[in-house]
């Protein structure tokens, strides 16, 4: 559910404007309204063929929003969240059967970009990018924690191979291994069992203390800000660690 | 005003404006294209790769996709429609020699008579989009009164054309028309999704590279 905000036409139009970008207002000019994309469409599919459910429909309602600006109101903003959050999952199939490769996923993600404006947000999305603010990860994980859970799996580890470790921001290495935030918080064996491997493989690497959490939800929000500050925490890491590269969890 | 002068300015002063409008308008459309996305569309020039915008352009002006595949009558249909449309007036004869009379130059042209069935073939092409789109549902739902509009935009100066090589109905007044539609085709083209047959290349160049640089490809 969404949280109740009232409309700031304002916003919506600075929204607007920021988000306006020669790609997004050629594709929304040449649709050619074919209705190739909606056999590309697992939403469309699986509702009966709905025709009000195809990808073009869905260009079409943000492209309504970016004629709209600031006449716009709650009734419309409300139907314009519901396109964008409920019947699309920006998976891109659409975009990659569009004989003109209009890029559906990218429109939607704007329309949900414009929705940010209005603090129009499902709400643990909302918790979730809070999350990303406070803790630096999206499921509320303390630094403490997060070494405490490294420093258990390090002694777990050692248990099965001897000599194995879980090396913590170390300086220099090949390899910065970022996880999911839900593999510390949940299922914290997997990062003994990627560090099981790489102590196998004789990689050099090291986790880090700060930006290890490699997902970054905040981009489903369209929310380009908070989406950039969470790559950044990682890329900051990695900088710091003077890393090679990052590997991502599976 | 009679109808001889209602020709000389078809053929005359309005042609200039309409060619002029329809060339201006679309370098116009590319330079604005070209001046916002330096700004906002930092994408395309952090991954621009040659490699994936010629492939992605050549997998669709060629029917080599998925698309193709599944949609197999769409497809044939809109490679015929597309073919005649662009053909039929650029190697018609009857133009050729309007054009050998004002400037002197001219190149080959199609036989009359396949020009004639080029003609028909792109209006039979053309009353299939409108059946289409009136009868398939998802097809319906997204078309609007522009649409058909601009079909008939499209249309017009072929059935006119068609009409005054047969000399049906008064020529004179049915060439008059085929001009007037004509230009008014070109001139149409630049403000609406008839741009399409420029901006296609941007477009499928830009989804191409932005598939490229994950390697997958967009067809």
């Amino acid at each position: 559910m969404a949280e109740k905000v009232a409309v700031d036409p304002q916003a919506f139009k600075k929204a607007v404007d920021d988000r306006t970008n020669a790609r997004l207002k050629m594709w929304l000019e040449i649709c050619a309204h074919c209705g190739l994309c909606a056999d590309t469409c697992h939403f469309y599919l699986s509702n009966d063929r709905d025709p009000k459910l195809i990808p073009a429909i869905k260009g079409k309602k943000v492209l309504e929003a970016f004629k709209k600006k600031d006449k716009i109101d709650e009734a419309f903003l409300e139907e314009l969240y519901w396109t964008v959050y409920g019947d699309c999952t920006m998976c891109r199939r659409c975009t990659m059967f569009c004989p003109f490769g209009i890029d559906i996923a990218t429109i939607t993600s704007t329309g949900r970009g414009l929705c940010v404006s209005q603090g129009k947000v499902p709400e643990n999305l909302v918790k979730t990018i809070e999350s990303y603010y406070e803790y630096g990860n999206q499921m509320e994980v303390s630094e403490e924690d997060w070494i405490d859970t490294l420093q258990w799996m390090e002694e777990e580890l050692q248990e099965e191979l001897p000599g194995a470790t879980i090396p913590i921001d170390k300086k220099g290495a090949n390899l910065l291994y970022t996880v999911n935030a839900r593999e510390p918080k949940f299922y914290p064996m997997d990062i003994s069992q990627a560090a099981m491997v790489f102590y196998l493989a004789g990689e050099d690497w090291t986790m880090s203390s700060k930006g290890w959490d490699d997902t970054n939800l905040a981009m489903f929000a369209g929310d380009l800000k908070a989406a950039g500050y969470v790559s950044q925490l990682v890329r900051d890491a990695a900088e710091e660690l003077e890393v090679k590269r990052v590997a991502i969890t599976e | 005003m009679n109808l001889v002068t209602l020709y000389e300015l078809l053929r005359g002063p309005l042609l200039w404006l309409a060619f002029g409008v329809f060339f201006g308008g679309m370098v116009l459309r590319v330079i604005l294209f070209y001046r916002l996305s330096k700004r906002k569309d930092g994408v395309i020039y952090r991954f621009f790769s040659w490699k994936w915008l010629w492939l992605s352009i050549f997998r669709w002006i060629v029917p080599l996709n998925e698309t193709a595949k599944k949609n197999p009558i769409v497809t044939l249909v809109g490679f015929v429609f597309h073919i005649c449309l662009i053909a039929t007036p650029i190697f018609l004869l009857a133009h050729g020699v309007l054009w050998y009379e004002s400037w002197e130059i001219s190149w080959w042209s199609l036989s009359e008579q396949v020009a004639d069935y080029m003609t028909l073939i792109v209006i039979g092409c053309g009353l299939f989009f409108a059946i289409r789109r009136m009868v398939l549902p998802h097809v319906r739902i997204v078309t609007t009164a522009a649409d058909y509009l601009l079909l008939a935009v499209t249309l017009t100066p072929f059935v006119t054309g068609y009409l005054a090589y047969h000399q049906y109905f008064d020529y004179n007044t049915v060439l008059i028309l085929h001009m007037f539609f004509g230009e008014l085709m070109l001139v149409v083209i630049p403000f609406t999704k008839l741009s399409h047959f420029l901006m296609f290349f941007f477009s499928r160049a830009i989804t191409g590279m932005e598939f490229g640089r994950r390697s997958a490809p967009s067809w």
